[in-house]
């Protein structure tokens, strides 16, 4: 388990570095190196940390060990082959993790990064709505059932396209520099992460090179089943590069139109899984 | 269906009231019983606010009596939402749902802020109103089935009507609006992040508790 731990990390950290040079490139920019996230992790672990005078001490450390504690278990539900309303729910408490973050600090722009995370809630519902549109064709909502299904039935990627466009929106909502990362937005410095450095900054960064990787692993294995590994990781750096393409093409939107984008978004999805769960 | 959250780890049963671990009430209990926890140990934060008019700027402080209320009413919101995680009867997940709301809006109510109680007031008002269609659709539950606990309705031999769930989703909705609140501008001029992260908390787990129960029953 360590050494798939330590794997996910780095090759999450990896995927974030693509995505970092994939649009520079794109920008005309020569951009970093595709490494410089699994260097950026490896520099603040062993940086000054420091708590904030005006910080909730428990708050600022304990929210750094939840954020690593959630994605890790979420990483052995999916190497389990277990349920998908488990990987559901720790992407949502995700957002808590972020809202923590934001707040515990006393600082206004930590504040308002973890107000903008809360207001975006809208774009955790298509993931539900990808999970209901599961049920409703493999009748289980655990990864090894859904697995096993498509190797019968074919990828549920041609069954049910819209869900994998829901759980693709879902992808791009938590992906940096994307039009919904308002979480995180230049004009807050660094939004909820802008007083987490040293150690806990680290803390972060393994944090996200788990979940990018968890979260592409989920994508794959839940809409087009069971592949051989070096394909899983090929299929996580196409995925990624094609999200790489929208984030580099599309602004940031303001967080008014971020919601109202994704609120939209989610209403169609919704309406999607109602008409399956009709003509089902 | 019946196992959507993964393979039962532990039954406890209280007579014909079961509480059970699933891999998915066993996380949200243990998110629930960790942020409780952190509001048990931790001090609020002092949040920076900039004064108008020059370069000064000040910490805010949050008076002890104050603390006291909030933190109490966050570690009994925690504790409800613990009991709403595990419960395996309909009814007892509308009861401690319905406590979730009433700590949340203590936890809010409590600042001494015109603008904070005004969120406090109309988030109440929806709490209060959401109780209505929740408890509404534990009544339905057991008037048409003749039970209410969740192990025996995910048999799949007794059916739940359709408007019974979209009642019980409903009146969890008005519980767990509390984010929608805590997220005003104005909410965020009060200090004490612990206790505002379990208001977000608690209405996540509430909402993802009872998709689970939607499945299943």
């Amino acid at each position: 388990m360590i050494a798939e731990l330590l794997f996910a990390t780095f090759f999450g950290l990896l995927l974030l570095g693509i995505h970092r040079k994939v649009i520079a490139r794109i920008q005309r920019r020569p951009g970093p190196p595709v490494w410089q996230e699994i260097l950026h992790m490896l520099k603040f672990s062993f940086k000054t940390t420091w708590v904030p005078a005006t910080a909730s001490t428990a708050l600022f450390v304990g929210v750094v060990l939840v954020a690593i504690g959630i994605w890790t278990a979420a990483l052995l539900v999916i190497l389990s082959g277990g349920s998908l309303l488990v990987i559901f729910a720790i992407y949502m408490l995700h957002k808590i993790v972020e809202h923590g973050f934001g707040l515990s600090s006393g600082s206004p722009y930590g504040k308002f990064g973890g107000v903008r995370s809360v207001i975006s809630a809208a774009s955790e519902i298509p993931l539900f709505v990808t999970v209901a549109a599961i049920a409703i064709f493999t009748k289980s909502l655990m990864i090894s059932d859904i697995v096993a299904y498509q190797e019968l039935e074919g990828p549920l990627l041609a069954t049910i396209p819209l869900a994998a466009v829901a759980m693709y929106v879902v992808l791009l909502s938590k992906m940096p520099f994307g039009p919904f990362s308002i979480v995180e937005s230049k004009e807050l410095v660094s939004g909820y992460k802008t007083e987490h450095f040293g150690v806990w900054r680290a803390g972060l960064e393994v944090c996200n090179g788990l979940k990018t990787y968890v979260l592409l692993l989920t994508f794959i294995l839940v809409f087009i089943g069971s592949l051989p590994f070096w394909m899983v990781l090929i299929a996580m750096v196409l995925i990624t590069v094609s999200l790489s393409f929208v984030c580099a093409v599309s602004p940031m939107l303001s967080p008014y139109d971020s919601v109202t984008i994704q609120t939209l978004i989610a209403g169609l999805m919704v309406a999607y899984v109602a008409i399956l769960g009709v003509m089902s | 269906m019946n196992e959507i959250g993964g393979a039962p780890l532990f039954f406890l049963e209280f007579g014909d009231i079961v509480i059970y671990f699933t891999p998915f009430t066993l996380t949200l209990f243990l998110l629930a019983l960790v942020f409780s926890v952190f509001v048990l140990v931790s001090r609020p934060e002092r949040q920076l606010e900039i004064a108008f008019g020059g370069d000064a700027y000040y910490a805010k402080e949050i008076s002890l009596s104050e603390l006291r209320f909030r933190r109490f009413m966050s570690i009994a919101c925690g504790l409800a939402c613990m009991g709403a995680m595990v419960t395996g009867d309909v009814f007892d997940f509308t009861l401690f749902v319905s406590l979730v709301g009433i700590c949340n809006v203590g936890i809010v109510a409590a600042v001494r802020s015109r603008h904070v109680q005004n969120a406090a007031y109309q988030y109440g008002l929806v709490a209060l109103a959401g109780t209505v269609p929740m408890f509404a659709a534990a009544g339905m539950v057991a008037a048409t089935t003749g039970t209410l606990s969740m192990l025996e309705l995910a048999k799949g031999a007794l059916t739940v009507p359709l408007a019974a769930q979209a009642l019980l989703v409903l009146g969890v909705m008005g519980e767990g609006m509390a984010p929608f609140y805590a997220a005003k501008a104005e909410m965020f001029r009060a200090p004490g992040a612990p206790y505002v992260i379990m208001c977000s908390l608690s209405s996540l787990l509430i909402f993802l508790r009872v998709t689970e129960v939607i499945l299943l029953i």
